[in-house]
């Protein structure tokens, strides 16, 4: 690929997809109205298993998976535009995020029909969450140097490890972990292998980890003699770094990607009203433009994944550009917050505790799923630089 | 790309690369016109691309007119190319006929212009005109009470002061103690700016793509320490990050000359902004000193991205416009109206 290479095409939106739009916004409004899912104070993706539930009852969860396995078998498309829409509007879908964008489509595509058949109807129904066993304290950003390992034992695979940063471990079901199980001369991509972990089996150890930004999200999860069944392989052994790579690339180009700290902003334009200085409105103007920007290219790259192209630097542009554009906003914000004096005196409390969430967060947005430093280096191969 | 268009650009390229070369670039610095460049895209009837074809021309639209305009970007060609295209265009809505010569367009805002049915422009004075000595007439458009007026005058009616724009093309101030004009009533004043701005964007997102394509080139040619340049992590993360604003600001500016609409215009504009400064810092960071020297062709693109970032709107312009498009909503509405806006043909 070289420069010359790089690719948009202009998304076209269904009917289907403007349908399912106006679905989901009357979801929103009914659970808005009901009290069910006050505005929020906190940015995030946000727990609630009843929640997911009740997107679960609409079929929203799995949406694109085949019928058989309990999805809907809609494009990709219209789940691009029922995620923007639930994620705009700060719907806590976390019980579900991680099974519906990553765990359930490696099944899908690596699995074997027996787990499919287990595991895609329980996701769809909303009733199972995923976690991602894949950094490890001394492997981060150089993901293939990890040590956990799984070892063949009569009937199944016996597991020994450390895994950092796990989102959910503490409520989810099972992990996807990413273990070496065979060693292979010259390459460090080779031998390693994905296997599902019940996280309720022995040798399993959950230890939290809070965040500066005061929350309970991830973990550590200590891994000893952990010994899961031959049937909690995925694909191929020693093929988990190129199943891992495809899981990757679902990740970076997803509306989660600049939307998760949208609330910040729609606060603020609330809370701004009609009336505002010129030099906020040039800082605001110049906030919207990247935001319509970004959801452009968002659009444009779902667009051409349902098309069955592989736009993977097209998607590492999105990420790299679209976390960027979040610790952006929170400048912005501040700054207008300061310059039109709006949450001084106890005034505007929610955008104020929205604004001190963000400013704790947002030091994550460009590290978490890959850092934006090996993000650019994979551009920089896509440009014909490496 | 639709068959039509593909046939305009390979067209526009292929004239672009026939009679354009380095010296014809320069050359405009000296106010000289790349009159083969110009004399083929009159032939090819791509100055009139525009005009509907029942007033001979080929009816294309403001998206056609992008791709065209992009090519010439790249090719950093001088003169009064979206100034014609957009030009007759104005002239045929306004119900005037002129032969297909060329035309230099300027938006006022704030000045005083003839009443309606006035024949006659006393104590005229407009600025930043583009190549008005090279063109048969001055198209001036001028906000009005019922929205735009379109003023034509005769270029040689003028007396020019010259002055040059950051790549040392004519943007002369004219004045006139008297000058006919003929006049028009034209819709919406910001509509039409809107399509001024959004073809001066293809060009500049034009001039930035062949600026990033050159650098990355270049970073794969220099050696410094034993090895290219693109070798090294530091260059490497720079170009990277200029791919982001290429490819951010591309997709927003096809988006915005498809549908044109208000907020996307105005986002593409702000976008460009930020893309032609990172463009401007990035690609002469690669190519050092090298960069810098008039020799060099990267200049002609840089220069531009500087005459043109600011035109037919600056990048505040646009970017208080866009704001003020969602100011007052409120934290429930905001979502809704930044999603219809991305799509095109909404208000």
């Amino acid at each position: 690929m070289t420069a010359t290479s790089l690719h948009l095409e202009l998304p076209t939106l269904t009917p289907e997809a403007e349908t399912l739009r106006q679905e989901v916004r009357a979801f929103i409004a009914e659970e808005r109205s009901s009290g069910r899912l006050p505005p929020p104070h906190r940015i995030g993706l946000g727990f609630d298993r009843e929640m997911t539930k009740r997107i679960a009852a609409k079929g929203w969860i799995g949406l694109t998976w085949p019928r058989q396995y309990g999805g809907q078998e809609r494009s990709a498309l219209e789940r691009y535009v029922m995620n923007e829409e639930l994620l705009a509007a700060a719907v806590p879908v976390g019980a579900h995020w991680v099974a519906d964008r990553q765990s359930g489509p490696v099944l899908l595509k690596f699995g074997t029909d027996e787990q499919r058949q287990f595991y895609l109807p329980k996701i769809a129904a909303g009733d199972l969450t995923f976690s991602i066993g894949m950094s490890e304290p001394e492997s981060g950003s150089d993901l293939a140097s990890l040590k956990a390992r799984a070892e063949k034992v009569d009937g199944g695979w016996r597991i020994n490890g450390r895994k950092i940063w796990t989102t959910n471990a503490h409520r989810a079901q099972y992990m996807i972990v990413l273990v070496r199980t065979s060693t292979v001369e010259g390459s460090r991509h080779a031998g390693l292998s994905q296997l599902i972990v019940d996280l309720a089996a022995p040798g399993v150890t959950i230890s939290p980890i809070i965040s500066m930004a005061g929350e309970h999200d991830f973990n550590e999860v200590l891994l000893e003699d952990v010994v899961v069944p031959d049937d909690a392989l995925i694909g191929k052994e020693g093929n988990g770094w190129n199943q891992v790579s495809a899981e990757l690339a679902y990740e970076r180009s997803g509306p989660e990607r600049w939307l998760s700290s949208f609330r910040l902003i729609s606060e603020l334009v609330d809370v701004l009203g009609p009336d505002a200085r010129a030099a906020s409105l040039e800082e605001l103007g110049r906030l919207i433009s990247h935001l319509l920007s970004l959801r452009q290219l968002s659009m444009s790259v779902a667009s051409m994944i349902q098309q069955g192209q592989s736009p993977n630097v097209e998607a590492s542009i999105v990420k790299d550009l679209g976390t960027k554009f979040e610790q952006e906003a929170v400048r912005v914000v501040r700054n207008i917050v300061s310059a039109e004096d709006l949450i001084s005196n106890g005034r505007a409390e929610r955008l104020k505790a929205l604004l001190i969430h963000a400013q704790q967060y947002a030091p994550a947005f460009t590290i978490r799923g890959g850092t934006n430093e090996i993000l650019r280096g994979i551009i920089a191969r896509g440009i014909g630089l490496r | 790309m639709s068959e039509n268009r593909t046939f305009f650009r390979e067209t526009v390229e292929r004239i672009l690369a026939d009679t354009l070369d380095k010296a014809a670039i320069d050359a405009a610095e000296e106010r000289r016109l790349p009159s083969s460049l110009y004399d083929a895209l009159v032939e090819n009837g791509i100055t009139l691309m525009l005009v509907p074809e029942d007033k001979g021309g080929i009816g294309a639209s403001i998206g056609d007119a992008a791709v065209i305009l992009r090519a010439a970007g790249e090719a950093a060609a001088p003169g009064p190319l979206l100034e014609t295209m957009l030009g007759q265009r104005l002239l045929a809505d306004a119900g005037i006929d002129l032969t297909d010569g060329l035309l230099s367009l300027v938006f006022v805002d704030d000045s005083a212009i003839p009443g309606e049915g006035e024949t006659e422009w006393r104590d005229a004075a407009i600025h930043d005109v583009p190549w008005s000595e090279a063109v048969s007439h001055v198209l001036v458009v001028a906000r009005s009470d019922s929205g735009a007026r379109l003023l034509l005058t005769q270029a040689g009616g003028w007396t020019v002061t010259p002055v040059s724009d950051a790549a040392g093309e004519p943007r002369d101030t004219l004045t006139a103690a008297s000058i006919p004009v003929v006049s028009a009533t034209l819709g919406d004043y910001d509509a039409l700016l809107r399509t001024a701005s959004i073809l001066r964007g293809a060009q500049i997102l034009g001039a930035i793509e062949w600026s990033f394509r050159r650098s990355v080139e270049y970073a794969g040619e220099r050696k410094q320490f034993g090895r290219e340049i693109s070798k090294f992590q530091a260059v490497q993360q720079m170009l990277a990050e200029l791919a982001d604003h290429v490819l951010a600001s591309a997709g927003i500016t096809e988006a915005a000359a498809e549908g044109l609409n208000a907020s996307l215009a105005a986002a593409a504009r702000s976008r460009l902004g930020d893309a032609a400064d990172a463009a401007i810092l990035i690609t002469h960071q690669v190519h050092g000193a090298m960069g810098f020297s008039l020799e060099y062709a990267l200049n002609s693109r840089t220069r531009r991205l500087m005459a043109w970032r600011d035109d037919y709107g600056s990048v505040l312009h646009w970017r208080r416009a866009l704001a003020g498009n969602f100011a007052g909503l409120t934290r429930e509405t905001f979502w809704p109206a930044v999603s219809d806006a991305g799509l095109p043909g909404a208000a």
